[in-house]
C-alpha cells in the first residue's frame, strides 16, 4: 500500500476564501456566523446562519449571481450551474494553486475526483415548477443537469477534463468524509495517483429550512453564541454551505514533483449504527466502531491521538452521543484536545467532513490545533474531556476527524503531520 | 388592436424572455408582436443567437453573417441550440420540432427556416437524408442504371454519394482489365442527383406541378480532372441555379477522396407535368 498525503486545500467557507484567512479564523476562534433572515418564513424563526463572504446567489439565473473575481464561466457552463458548483469552482482553483498543480497536470487518467453534495434543492425546485408551468418542451434543457446531486461532479469533470475515476457520495453529513476515505483507498491501492475530493453545499433556504422542520436548527439570535457544541445551552445547529477541495495524492508522486505535503492520511474507518433513520445510536456504538477501525488501520494506539475534531453539531442529542463514544475509545485524558470547529462555521452538511478534515490538515501545516469555542458551561457528558477554550499553538501529533450522517453512517479519519513516521 | 395594458404585458414578457439580448433585437421583437412584420425576424433571431454565443466569439456573428456556422464558428452545442430554439419559439409564438433542427447549421439556415415557418411554408433548408431504398422508390431510374447510394437534400442544393461497385457491368467493358468509371456516367450521376432533388424538392415551382417526368436537356462546361476506379466513393453535389419551366438549371461537381473529379458548369433538365412533355 502506498502512503497517502494531502497536498492541496482550497476553501470557499464562511471563515474565508483563502487558506490564510481560514487559518487565522481557526487560530483566533473567529466565527463566520451572521444575522440572517433572507428567504426564511416568519414561522421558522431562524435568525443566524454562516454565509460565504464574496458570494451572492440571487434568484435562479446564474448570470445574476455574484462571486469573487478570478473565476469565470462560459455561457454553456452558466446554463448548468448550481450554487454548490459555483462555490466548488472557487475552492478547486485555490486547491490547485495550493497543491502546485496546473490545469494540464490533472488532465490524466491517474487523477480522479470524488464529490459530495446534496445537489441543488433550489434549482431542482425551480426547474420542476417551471416544467409543470410551461411543459417539458419549454422548460430549460439544462434544468436537471444543474439540479441533481451529481451536478457537482458533472460540472467539475467537464470543466477540468478529469479522466480518472469520478463518482459522488451520498451519506448526508458523512458524505465528504466517505469521499476522503474512498480517495485514500484508491490512492493507497494504486488505482489512482491522485484524487481530488470536493465537498460543496448550496446554502439556500431550500437546503436549510428542511432542518427547521426537524427542529434541529438553533433559534438563537446571537451570532456569537448560536453554535456551541458541547455546551449545556446549545439548542441546535447553525447552517452553512460553500465548498472545500482537498487534493489527495500518493506520497511518492507528491515528493517526486516537489509538492508541499500538508498532512498524511494514516487511515480511516467507517460503520453504520443500523439503528434509526435519523437519530444516532444512544451510546454511539457505530461511531465507536468507526474510530476503532480507523485507529487499527492506521496502526495508531488511542493514547497517541492528541486531537479529535468532533462531528458535534451543537444539537442536543448528537453531541452527547459523540462524547460517550470518544470517552469509550480514548478515555478522559488531559492531553487529548477535543473540539468541534462547527462552533465557528456552523454545520456544512455534506461538506462538513472534508471541511473539517481540511481544518485539521491546515492546523498540521501551519502549526496549531483549533480550540473549542463558545463553551461557557460544558454538558455533563463532556465532563472529563479536554475542550481547550483557545486554539493551541502546536500542530496535533495524531488527529482524528469524525463525521456522522443520517441513517447512522459514521466515518473517522486519522491524520498525521507531514514527515511523521510510523 | 390589443388594449394598451395587454400590449404592456406582452412587452414585459418579451423583455423577460429576451433578457440579455441586444436592445435592438428586443425592440424588433416588441415591434414584431404588434406588426407581425416578417422583415423584423432576422434581427430578432440574430439577437437571440448572439446572446447565447460566448462574448469572445460574438464578433463572428457580424463578421461571417449568414455564413457563420453554429457549432464550428459560434461554439453553440446541441443543448444551447435547444435553448435558442425555445427562446425563438416563445418570442415568435411558433413551435419547432426536434427533427426540424437537424439541418440547421448556419445563421442563414436559421433565418430561412424561421421565415418559412412563419409563412406556414415547408422549411426549405432542412437537411433530409435519403438512403438507397428511398432513392430507388423516388427515382424513375433503377439499378444497375442508378448511380446514387445516399442523398442529402438541403434547400437549393443536394449532395449524394456513390461507391463504384467492384463488379460493375459497365466497367467490365470500360475497359477490359483496366476498370475506369466512365465520364459519361459521372455526368449521368450528377443528372440523377438533380432529378432526385427536383422530385424531393419543397420548392413550389416543382412541388406544385408534381413532375411526371424529368429528362436530360444539355450540359455545358464539362471538365474531368481524374479517373475513378472500383471501390472509390464519388461525392456528388448539385446546386440549383434557376428554373424557367420546363427547364431547370443546376451546377454540378464531383470530388473523390478530397480531390476534384469532374465539374459541370451548367446542367439543364426538362421538367414535365402530368399534361405532357410540352406543358
Amino acid at each position: 500500500m502506498r502512503n497517502v498525503c494531502v497536498t492541496g486545500l482550497g476553501f470557499a467557507t464562511c471563515l474565508g476564501l483563502e487558506r490564510q484567512s481560514v487559518a487565522t479564523s481557526l487560530r483566533e476562534l473567529k466565527h463566520g456566523i451572521r444575522p440572517y433572515n433572507e428567504g426564511y418564513r416568519g414561522d421558522a424563526p431562524i435568525r443566524v446562519a454562516a454565509p460565504v463572504p464574496g458570494f451572492e446567489i440571487n434568484g435562479e439565473d446564474a448570470e445574476d449571481w455574484i462571486y469573487p473575481e478570478g473565476i469565470r464561466f462560459r455561457i454553456d457552463q452558466l446554463r448548468c450551474l448550481s450554487p454548490n458548483v459555483l462555490y466548488a469552482v472557487h475552492a478547486f482553483e485555490k486547491a490547485l494553486i495550493d497543491a502546485g498543480l496546473t490545469h494540464d497536470e490533472i488532465r490524466d487518467p491517474a487523477t480522479g475526483m470524488f464529490t459530495a453534495s446534496a445537489g441543488s434543492a433550489k434549482m431542482n425546485h425551480f426547474h420542476l415548477e417551471q416544467m409543470k408551468k410551461v411543459g417539458p418542451s419549454r422548460a430549460k434543457p439544462m434544468g436537471m443537469i444543474s439540479s441533481i446531486a451529481g451536478t457537482l461532479s458533472f460540472n467539475l469533470v467537464a470543466r477540468y477534463g478529469i479522466q480518472g475515476a469520478s463518482t459522488g457520495f451520498v451519506s448526508a453529513c458523512a458524505s465528504s468524509a466517505h469521499a476522503i476515505g474512498a480517495a485514500y483507498d484508491a490512492v493507497a491501492l494504486g488505482r489512482q495517483d491522485r484524487v481530488i475530493v470536493v465537498g460543496a453545499e448550496d446554502f439556500t433556504p431550500e437546503t436549510v429550512l428542511p432542518f427547521a422542520t426537524m427542529r434541529v436548527l438553533s433559534l438563537s439570535a446571537d451570532p456569537d453564541k448560536a453554535s456551541r457544541p458541547f455546551d449545556k445551552g446549545r439548542d441546535g445547529f447553525v447552517a452553512t454551505g460553500g465548498s472545500v477541495v482537498m487534493v489527495i495524492e500518493a506520497e511518492d508522486v507528491a515528493r517526486k514533483r516537489g509538492a508541499e505535503i500538508k498532512a498524511q492520511i494514516a487511515g480511516w474507518g467507517q460503520s453504520t449504527d443500523g439503528h434509526h433513520v435519523a437519530i444516532p445510536h444512544p451510546e454511539g456504538a457505530g461511531l465507536i466502531r468507526a474510530m476503532k477501525q480507523a485507529l487499527e488501520m492506521s496502526q495508531v494506539r488511542p493514547s497517541e491521538v492528541n486531537y479529535i475534531n468532533a462531528h458535534a453539531t451543537s444539537t442536543i442529542m448528537g453531541d452527547v452521543v459523540e462524547c460517550k463514544a470518544i470517552k469509550s475509545v480514548f478515555g478522559c485524558r488531559d492531553d487529548l484536545a477535543v473540539s468541534s470547529t462547527k462552533a465557528l462555521t456552523g454545520h456544512a452538511l455534506s461538506l462538513a467532513g472534508v471541511m473539517e478534515a481540511g481544518f485539521v490538515c491546515l492546523g498540521m501545516a501551519e502549526g496549531f490545533t483549533p480550540g473549542a469555542a463558545h463553551i461557557d458551561d460544558p454538558d455533563d457528558e463532556a465532563a472529563g474531556l479536554y475542550l481547550p477554550s483557545e486554539s493551541l499553538a502546536e500542530a496535533p501529533r495524531v488527529a482524528v476527524s469524525n463525521s456522522s450522517g443520517f441513517g447512522g453512517a459514521n466515518v473517522s479519519i486519522v491524520f498525521k503531520p507531514a514527515g511523521a513516521t510510523g | 388592436m390589443p388594449a394598451p395594458e395587454e400590449t404592456q404585458q406582452i412587452e414585459e414578457e418579451i423583455r423577460d424572455i429576451m433578457k440579455r439580448c441586444s436592445d435592438e433585437s428586443v425592440r424588433a421583437a416588441i415591434d414584431y408582436s404588434q406588426s407581425k412584420d416578417a422583415d423584423l425576424v432576422p434581427a430578432i433571431v440574430i439577437g437571440i443567437i448572439e446572446r447565447f454565443v460566448e462574448p469572445s466569439l460574438r464578433g463572428q456573428v457580424k463578421e461571417l453573417g449568414k455564413q457563420a456556422r453554429l457549432t464550428e464558428d459560434l461554439g453553440i452545442d446541441s443543448l444551447l441550440m435547444v435553448e435558442i430554439v425555445m427562446t425563438v419559439e416563445a418570442v415568435l409564438d411558433i413551435a419547432i420540432e426536434n427533427d426540424e433542427l437537424k439541418g440547421l447549421r448556419s445563421l442563414g439556415d436559421i433565418e430561412v427556416f424561421v421565415a418559412a415557418k412563419l409563412k406556414g411554408e415547408p422549411s426549405p433548408h432542412v437537411n433530409k437524408v435519403f438512403g438507397p431504398e428511398q432513392i430507388a422508390a423516388t427515382m424513375p431510374h433503377q439499378p444497375p442504371f442508378l448511380f446514387l447510394h445516399e442523398v442529402r437534400v438541403n434547400g437549393s442544393s443536394a449532395e449524394g454519394t456513390f461507391t463504384i461497385p467492384e463488379n460493375d457491368i459497365f466497367l467490365e467493358a470500360h475497359f477490359p482489365g483496366d476498370p475506369i468509371f466512365p465520364a459519361s456516367l459521372m455526368i449521368e450521376a450528377l443528372g440523377q442527383l438533380a432529378v432526385f432533388s427536383i422530385l424531393r424538392s419543397d420548392r413550389p415551382e416543382f412541388a406544385d406541378g408534381s413532375p411526371e417526368r424529368v429528362l436530360f436537356v444539355s450540359s455545358d462546361g464539362v471538365r474531368c480532372h481524374r479517373i475513378c476506379r472500383p471501390g472509390e466513393t464519388l461525392n456528388l453535389k448539385v446546386e440549383f441555379s434557376r428554373a424557367r419551366l420546363p427547364i431547370a438549371q443546376f451546377a454540378g461537381s464531383i470530388t473523390c477522396g478530397g480531390s476534384r473529379v469532374a465539374v459541370v458548369e451548367e446542367l439543364s433538365l426538362g421538367v414535365y407535368g402530368a399534361e405532357g412533355e410540352d406543358a
